[in-house]
């Protein structure tokens, strides 16, 4: 009886203890998007993709080029606004509401925007980045059981990111950022993931509070050339 | 003990091994998520206001039954971040050497009736994103927190502990490692608890306390007695002694007091006694003076327990009471606040003064947040808290339908379900005063409504001129002293909706609105004498305000099936029925103890079924005799034998079931803490979550008989709403096993949106969603799409794609909304602005379409037909077939000018990649007069000079969009003007086209065979691009 009642502990011990620290959920993640050798071989991203705003489409793309710069272009009807940053400066262009020159970020958000130059993800070598992370356990994400880590960006910005326990895919962020001295918070949800040809399992879609971003193009390691960085 | 062990661990494995098979619970509804209705206007009981000194503008602001809301901008949003834990908050504190840090108390201490309870403590370190529980679970009331200025992990919790029995879970508590274990340092006995605490901020180690002894029954309560006292500690809690110098004679009531920031040795006390005062003492509360008090600042101290003394200003004492009273001379005199800025709701439990800028004031009252820039003086409502304290709801037919609802101490209110631009506060229309709970509108008379103030005061509301008339029943010649209960039952027939019910002991109905009533039955309830001396409750401070009330019918219930049967339950345990409208009446009260219900509980709703007369269903409050179990009672045989439904998923005390008008098994359940429901007739049980807060007090449920929306009643939340419910009915094990279900869409009727466009953006105040305007397509999942894609296309009959719609992926039922339009038409690039024309596309005509539901590779289908409203007159089939006809020819139009201006821009793009690199110069001169005859066509194709928002420029795009969104952006027929303008836009377009077609001719293949030549394109490429 009493060896029974023992594997019984045993057994149920075992279910408890999966999965119980940041790092193990993180190296579960990692294995789920292709493994942190794949990753770290990734030396830019283009990434190119639509969003349906009440039935017209926008046109979205995001060039990273690793540690050096990132630029998102957004094209309406023959209008393109976009957003650099590199690690010394960043623009924004936004046409739409009649912006005629782009305009320097400041230099707060360009700080917090740092993070943006990681074309590899936060989480492959987060220490050797600079950020930390904490595990608050599990929560539900809309029906969904999830680990939820927290990682404090070297940037400052902190980003909660929901793991699926089923998947370990990141199926939502949540970011908070500053703006004119107010704290935003972004939530955005990931689905669609693909397994790319570099080994690499990426989300292409992305819903954001305004629509949702499909990614229908993405090209890993292509030439990308500096001088689009520049404003 | 061993084989118990066993039990639990074998069960344990089993959950786990049932983990494969899909359980039903929340999550299977998906995106069916609670809209928050609020209303802001009318907010609920605040307990406890706390900002961040270092910023001035970040506030926590704890409430009675809603939570624990933030700020971070001084009050003009709020957010609420506690939704997962326990609602009822007793007291917030934050570290002020690291306000990410942030400690809350649940169980609120204004001891009334109505109070709710706790669940212990909790802390987040990152200002409220996260919590974490840390103790004192049994506690159930908190008063005060305190943390250490000098060392931070020192905090003093003033615990009041049980209201409804005795414990030994109260007292001052201390910790000494920031709240990782609590220490209790001050305690009396099991009927006395801690009610304020405050420590010296220069002498952090000198600690002030307040022993309170109070108790509550059903039936009348208690504040006072000998364990009430004043005490002080100069060791941080370790040794104590009573302060009693020139303080009344003992015993005490409730004792508030306040130690002055800058000067501590002054402090001051409000003391319950037979002689309540207010007291202040010079030397850290060795010697008290009584002072001469304003009725104000010694009013009702059970509840009015808050004293605030002026950060920097020892002189300036603040009295937050009854209403607002301050003084400026340390409490000798105090006045009070204006009404200047509007009226500041009474019964105040909170304030929170910006330490940096004592000017700034938050108020935490009965009604919600008030804030003063003038000390106190004037103050303007907050009007972003939706935290109203709902009693009962009810609603009528109205399309949108109203909800009507009763609140603590707020009245009875109506407001619509939804509304062009949302649901907003001055939408909601009071219709009574006092504490309101109980409204019903008269279904057989839209503009009469009946609502009642505290004790049976009912009044039938002419709800167009808002006038009342008083209908209360009469105590008759040779009856007892009428007995009504604080929230009084004021029910409408089911079975025949003619029936108005109410009860005090005795049961009354009225079949003429009020103006005559028929008792129809003797007293119902046990009418114990010893509970019904409310004429001597209160303690030390008499207070009868009805709030304790008892032996007095609490439920009433006609069965929809038969208006002769009547179901009445009473607050002393009587749970009666009569089957001839009331001529007998049948006790059951011993048959529902036999299932473990305890005897002389509330009965505090009763539900016969719609499907079958002999079975019932009823709640018992037992909660006011110390036992906050749930108890849900079904009888299938009226009453005879009982059966108690359970479920590890209950939490809280029972205030409500109601059963699905539609589906038999399905039944909603609300208590003190959590919404729960059940889809088999009660064997399994989940808690209701997709945005109604965990723990939430939910009082009241109704489901809307033409919508199907789920209307909850919440103590703290206001109104929330989950619209139509009809895939949870629809919802069965097997469906939810199924990957993917695609629900079938009933007939839509062709709109651009049910509820209209109010034009303009709210102004503030809390704005609640609307319900979807027009009815999605539904879908379920079984498990959230990580991998391939989801979306819905539209077909016509014919095959053609009319819309291709991003699908949402997340488990449980999802909802995608077509907007019953095609896609918008292609429109010309370019220009120095959007052309909004991009964004509308016109109505589809009525007709059956295709819905494919595409997940991954797999595609399910089905049809929905659309059809056109025939009773609107001002828009018939006629006129609608004219206006798609009309929209589609401007349609075409903007296709047609888009297609010119692509020509253009193409024609340009090469000239500029290439007319640097050209060498023959006369080429050039070709390329640069080509290039200024393309621009000067698109400059009048569409707007290419006025980069401002501000400054119209209108061009043939602009004409266009202007006749197609006059067309295409209204459900009326295009005017005769409008119809005549297409023609005048067409020739226009015409000369458009034949330009460009005369700009190509002239210049076009010179310039291709000139690049041609220089080997700037192909050869073989004709076009050039």
């Amino acid at each position: 009886m009493k060896r029974i009642l023992f594997s019984l502990v045993l057994l149920g011990a075992a279910f408890m203890v999966k999965a119980q620290t940041a790092d193990e959920v993180i190296n579960m993640h990692i294995n789920a998007i292709g493994g942190a050798d794949a990753w770290r071989k990734v030396s830019s991203i283009k990434m190119e993709g639509t969003m349906q705003v009440q039935g017209a489409e926008v046109a979205i793309t995001q060039t990273v080029l690793h540690g050096k710069g990132s630029k998102q272009e957004i094209s309406v009807m023959g209008m393109t606004g976009f957003m650099i940053v590199t690690p010394t400066a960043g623009w924004n262009f936004m046409p739409f509401q009649g912006q005629t020159a782009p305009e320097a970020m400041t230099a707060e958000d360009l700080a917090e925007s740092q993070d943006q130059l990681d074309a590899q993800g936060s989480l492959i070598d987060y220490a050797a980045k600079g950020h930390t992370v904490e595990l608050l356990g599990k929560e539900d994400v809309d029906g969904t059981e999830c680990y939820k880590l927290k990682v404090n960006k070297k940037g400052g910005t902190p980003e909660t990111m929901f793991i699926d326990t089923k998947t370990n895919y990141v199926i939502r962020s949540v970011t908070k950022t500053k703006a004119n001295g107010q704290e935003v918070e972004t939530i955005t949800n990931f689905s669609n993931y693909e397994k790319l040809p570099e080994g690499i399992v990426m989300s292409k879609s992305m819903t954001l509070p305004f629509g949702e971003l499909n990614v229908t193009k993405l090209t890993i390691n292509g030439t990308v050339d500096e001088a689009i960085f520049k404003n | 003990m061993r084989i118990r062990l066993a039990f639990l661990l074998l069960f344990g494995v089993s959950a786990i091994a049932s983990f494969a098979q899909t359980t039903i619970n929340s999550s299977t509804f998906g995106m069916m998520e609670a809209r928050w209705l609020g209303p802001g206007t009318m907010s609920g009981r605040i307990t406890a206001i706390e900002g961040v000194a270092q910023d001035g503008r970040t506030i926590y602001v704890g409430t009675a039954g809603g939570g624990i809301w933030k700020t971070t901008n001084a009050g003009a949003s709020f957010k609420p971040i506690f939704d997962k834990y326990c609602q009822s908050i007793g007291a917030i504190a934050i570290d002020p050497k690291n306000p990410k840090v942030i400690f809350a108390g649940t169980g609120e201490s204004n001891m009334r009736n109505s109070v709710s309870i706790g669940d212990g403590m909790y802390k987040s370190t990152d200002g409220g994103d996260n919590w974490t529980k840390i103790g004192l679970e049994k506690s159930e009331h908190i008063a005060k927190i305190v943390i250490n200025p000098n060392n931070t992990n020192i905090i003093y919790v003033a615990v009041p502990g049980p209201l409804w029995s005795s414990s030994k879970e109260r007292g001052l508590y201390k910790s000494t490692d920031a709240g990782k274990t609590f220490e209790k340092i001050l305690y009396h006995d099991e009927n006395t608890g801690c009610a304020d605490v405050a420590i010296d901020p220069m002498h952090p180690d000198t600690v002030y306390a307040s022993n309170w002894e109070f108790r509550r029954l059903p039936y009348s309560f208690n504040s006072g007695g000998k364990g009430s006292g004043m005490w002080k500690s100069t060791d941080g809690g370790k040794t104590w002694k009573e302060l009693t110098n020139g303080l009344p004679a003992k015993p005490f009531g409730r004792i508030a007091f306040a130690v002055a920031p800058s000067a501590p040795q002054n402090l001051v006390a409000i003391v319950e006694s037979n002689e309540t005062g207010l007291f202040i003492s010079a030397d850290g509360g060795e010697n008290w003076k009584k002072q001469s008090a304003t009725f104000n600042v010694v009013s009702r101290p059970f509840y009015f327990a808050t004293i605030v003394i002026d950060p920097k200003d020892p002189k300036r004492v603040y009295r937050p009471a009854l209403s607002f009273s301050y003084s400026s001379d340390g409490g000798y005199s105090f006045a009070d606040a204006s009404n200047e800025g509007g009226w500041v709701h009474s019964d105040h439990h909170a304030l929170w003064i910006n330490p940096n800028n004592t000017n700034q004031l938050y108020l935490g009252t009965d009604g919600g947040v008030y804030i003063s820039l003038d000390k106190g003086a004037t103050w303007s409502f907050v009007q972003s808290l939706p935290v109203g304290q709902f009693y009962h709801a009810a609603v009528d037919d109205k399309k949108p339908y109203n909800i009507y609802g009763g609140l603590q101490d707020n009245g009875s209110w109506v407001g619509p379900s939804a509304a062009a631009g949302g649901v907003s506060n001055g939408m909601w229309k009071a219709i009574n005063g006092g504490d309101g709970f109980w409204v019903q509108p008269d279904p057989s008379d839209p503009n009469i409504a009946y609502a009642e103030s505290q004790g049976g005061n009912i009044n039938r509301i002419n709800l167009t001129a808002t006038k009342a008339v008083n209908i209360k029943p009469q105590q008759a010649l040779n009856e007892e002293k009428l007995r009504w209960n604080w929230n009084t039952p004021i029910v409408l027939g089911v079975a025949n909706k003619k029936n108005l019910y109410m009860g005090s002991q005795y049961l009354y109905k009225s079949t003429d609105q009020g103006r005559n009533w028929t008792r129809i039955s003797p007293d119902l309830t046990t009418n114990d004498k010893k509970k019904q001396d409310q004429e001597n409750s209160g303690g030390l401070s008499a207070d009868n305000t009805s709030a304790e009330n008892h032996c007095t019918i609490f439920t009433i219930a006609e069965s929809p099936l038969d208006e002769k049967m009547i179901w009445a339950g009473t607050d002393d345990g009587n749970l009666q029925y009569t089957l001839d409208g009331g001529k007998t009446w049948t006790n059951v009260a011993g048959n529902y103890a036999k299932a473990g219900i305890p005897a002389q509980t509330w009965i505090s709703s009763i539900e016969p079924s719609r499907f079958d007369k002999k079975v019932v269903y009823a709640t018992f409050d037992n909660h006011m005799y110390g036992d906050h179990k749930p108890y849900l009672g079904k009888s299938t045989d009226m009453g005879k034998t009982w059966t108690l439904m359970n479920s590890t998923e209950f939490t809280g005390f029972a205030h409500k079931i109601k059963e699905d008008p539609i589906n038999k098994d399905l039944l909603f359940f609300g208590t003190e803490m959590g919404l729960f429901a059940t889809l088999d007739g009660g064997k399994n049980w989940f808690r209701m979550k997709n945005k109604i807060p965990d723990y939430v007090l939910a009082r009241d449920i109704q489901i809307h008989p033409r919508t199907h929306d789920l209307i909850v009643a919440t103590h703290g939340r206001g109104i929330l709403i989950v619209d139509d419910i009809s895939p949870i009915r629809s919802m069965t094990k097997e469906t939810a096993e199924k990957e993917v279900v695609l629900f079938p869409t009933a007939p839509i009727t062709l709109t651009m949106g049910q509820f209209g466009n109010s034009g303009f953006p709210s102004t503030g105040g809390w704005v609640a969603p609307n319900p979807p305007s027009i009815p999605p397509i539904k879908y379920y999942l079984k498990d959230r799409v990580s991998s391939g894609d989801v979306k819905v296309d539209v077909y016509d009959t014919a095959g053609k794609l009319i819309q291709s719609i991003p699908g949402s992926k997340r488990k449980g039922v999802n909802m995608v909304q077509w907007n019953l339009s095609m896609k918008p038409p292609k429109v010309a690039s370019g220009g120095t602005k959007i052309d909004f024309g991009a964004f509308l596309a016109p109505m589809v005509l009525p007709g059956d379409y295709i819905i494919q539901l595409k997940v991954g590779d797999s595609t399910y289908t089905s049809k929905v037909k659309l059809v056109h409203d025939a009773t609107d007159k001002n828009f018939t089939l006629e006129d609608r077939k004219l206006q798609h006809k009309t929209a589609m020819e401007v349609y075409k139009m903007h296709e047609q000018l888009a297609d010119v201006v692509d020509t253009i821009n193409a024609k340009q793009k090469l000239i500029k990649d290439n007319l640097s690199k050209v060498k023959d110069s006369t080429l050039k001169r070709t390329m640069v007069a080509y290039n200024d005859e393309l621009e000067k066509l698109r400059a009048e194709c569409l707007a290419t000079k006025q980069k401002s928002i501000f400054a119209d420029e209108k061009k043939l795009r602009e004409e266009i969009t202007e006749l197609y969104s006059g067309v295409s952006g209204q459900e009326a027929a295009p005017s005769n003007m409008q119809v005549q303008r297409v023609p005048v836009l067409q020739a226009e377009l015409k000369k458009k086209e034949q330009t460009n077609q005369q700009i190509l001719k002239k210049y076009d293949k010179q310039v291709i065979d000139g690049l041609k030549k220089e080997g700037l394109i192909p050869t073989g490429e004709k076009k050039g691009f």
